[in-house]
């Protein structure tokens, strides 16, 4: 029990300070910036892009599409840095060091990003509406739901490559291309079913895929239990990321004890 | 020749070099001004291949503008921000040599390491993909990339003191990628958007110079469109410049005077 609640309160604290310490929220217009511009022109680009091909009439297909890879930029670049700052601030030494819970840290770490993910997607959707996303028929509700998964499966992406980001100097590099890899993979703007087997496959295997794959379905009217398989999916896949996002951070600190190379990467 | 002039063009070689040896090692630099880019050509390809008149070259160009003005864009912003986290400008700005000239230099390196990265790689790219690229006006073709290099430079330098001055260089960089994306005709035709962002696009050097480079790439223009979009793209560029040069005078003032440059 003591060491729950001592974990707890790394957990609350470590979110508490990231917040204030990480985070350049104190000027808000750059926050705004931050969460209005670039969501907003990046889905006018590719919904703009999109539609020079294939007609007005399919907007709503980016709009949904790109609103929810808004998820994979919190999700994939918040908590890869909320793991790797750790070693590009110098701390990564005294946080190995110390007996804290290593999962209450970092999910603590990676909390406020998580949040300010279903923040940003949830702003996408306005954005997507004013730019005429039709959601007289959708479930709203389902459709919070689905952020909320989307949020959490690209999280697990993002814990995975924060670890590896551990063992390499280029985190910037890794994270900046698995977006865009998701980008393409995961049908945000392409029609899975039209393209070449190994995009197909790409997109099986990663995650957002199958949340915008229900989000798509819930705009259009399809009820939650319609696209209840695709997020229990999408879930699982999130899990199967985390889980391996922590495995791999478990063999790099048991490595860098045994043979000293904390740093040595 | 002078020896002030001496100095600056021994210093603009100077800092050329070492800039350019410090990006081509940078894995961020690497992935703006080659794998973003070749990601959004893959994009743009699959999603533009089923619409009539669909032209390689056009993707090509478009795409490779974007990743032109992410590298202008982010790598101008760090410009002065990046001597101001590793400690070094206010040895900068106390040095004789204008910081002007320090900032042109980068920006000449920025924009010549994009360049001939691109040239390289859209190639190879092409070729991976399978697509034929034909160059409608290869000389005008050239003449326009040169000016592109000229109005990047211009933009480079203005966006690096509006950053070092500015809160938040990160965000900001960040939140005005995709901007000019849209506005700057890259991959799609400005009269899709708003009438009213016109007159914003009109004032942005890289519009004319998406103008002029697709023009002479995919043809379908007349000569007189590219010899317009040249020289509003040198006006442009020579306005950028000198409101650049009042900016650095701000940062200089506000180092020397105010001594408040290390504390923003």
């Amino acid at each position: 029990m003591n060491r729950f609640v001592a974990s707890l309160r790394i957990f609350i604290s470590g979110a508490w300070l990231s917040y204030v310490g990480l985070f350049h929220w104190t000027d808000p217009a750059s926050y705004v910036a931050s969460i209005v511009l670039a969501p907003m022109t990046y889905m006018l680009f590719f919904m703009y892009l999109g539609t020079s091909a294939t007609g007005s009439g399919t907007a709503d297909f980016y709009l949904v599409g790109n609103a929810l890879t808004m998820a994979a930029v919190n999700g994939i670049f918040g908590v890869t840095m909320a793991v790797g700052n750790e070693r590009n601030f110098g701390t990564l030494l005294y946080l190995l060091g110390s007996p804290a819970n290593r999962l209450a840290i970092f999910l603590g770490r990676a909390f406020f990003n998580v949040l300010n993910g279903f923040v940003t997607v949830t702003i996408c959707f306005g954005w997507a509406f004013l730019l005429g996303l039709d959601l007289h028929r959708a479930d709203l509700a389902g459709l919070a739901l689905v952020i909320v998964v989307v949020t959490f499966s690209t999280s697990g992406l993002g814990l995975l490559i924060g670890s590896i980001s551990l063992m390499t100097l280029n985190v910037m590099f890794v994270n900046n291309t698995i977006f865009f890899v998701l980008l393409v993979f995961s049908g945000a703007n392409l029609p899975l079913a039209q393209m070449p087997g190994w995009i197909q496959w790409g997109g099986a295997v990663l995650p957002m895929t199958r949340g915008i794959q229900a989000a798509r379905g819930l705009v259009a009217g399809q009820s939650i239990a319609q696209v209840w398989p695709l997020l229990a999916w999408e879930v699982a896949i999130g899990a199967v990321f985390a889980l391996a996002g922590y495995a791999v951070f478990a063999w790099f600190e048991s490595q860098a004890r045994r043979l000293g190379t904390l740093e040595g990467f | 020749m002078n020896p002030r002039l001496g100095g600056w063009v021994r210093t603009v070689w100077t800092v050329f070099r070492m800039h350019l040896k410090q990006m081509a090692v940078d894995g961020f630099v690497i992935f703006t001004v080659i794998v973003q880019p070749l990601f959004v050509a893959l994009l743009a390809v699959f999603m533009l291949r089923g619409a009539p008149g669909f032209q390689a070259i056009f993707v090509i160009v478009g795409s490779a503008l974007t990743g032109l003005w992410s590298g202008t864009l982010f790598f101008s912003a760090f410009n002065i921000e990046g001597e101001r986290w590793t400690g070094n400008l206010e040895p900068i700005l106390a040095s004789p040599t204008p910081l002007a000239v320090v900032v042109t230099s980068k920006a000449l390196a920025n924009v010549t390491l994009s360049v001939v990265t691109m040239l390289v790689s859209y190639p190879i790219a092409a070729w991976l993909l399978g697509l034929t690229l034909t160059v409608a006006h290869p000389w005008l073709f050239a003449f326009s990339l040169a000016m592109t290099i000229v109005s990047l430079i211009s933009i480079g330098m203005l966006i690096s003191p509006i950053m070092a001055i500015g809160p938040g260089t990160n965000v900001w960089a960040n939140a005005l990628e995709f901007p000019m994306y849209v506005v700057g005709g890259f991959l799609f035709s400005v009269t899709l958007l708003p009438g009213w962002t016109t007159p914003i696009s009109y004032v942005l050097a890289p519009y004319w110079a998406a103008r002029a480079l697709h023009l002479s790439s995919s043809g379908g223009g007349a000569l007189t469109e590219i010899v317009a979009s040249w020289g509003i793209q040198a006006l442009l560029s020579l306005v950028y410049w000198l409101v650049a040069v009042w900016l650095l005078r701000i940062v200089l003032h506000k180092a020397r005077v105010e001594a408040t440059l290390g504390l923003m």
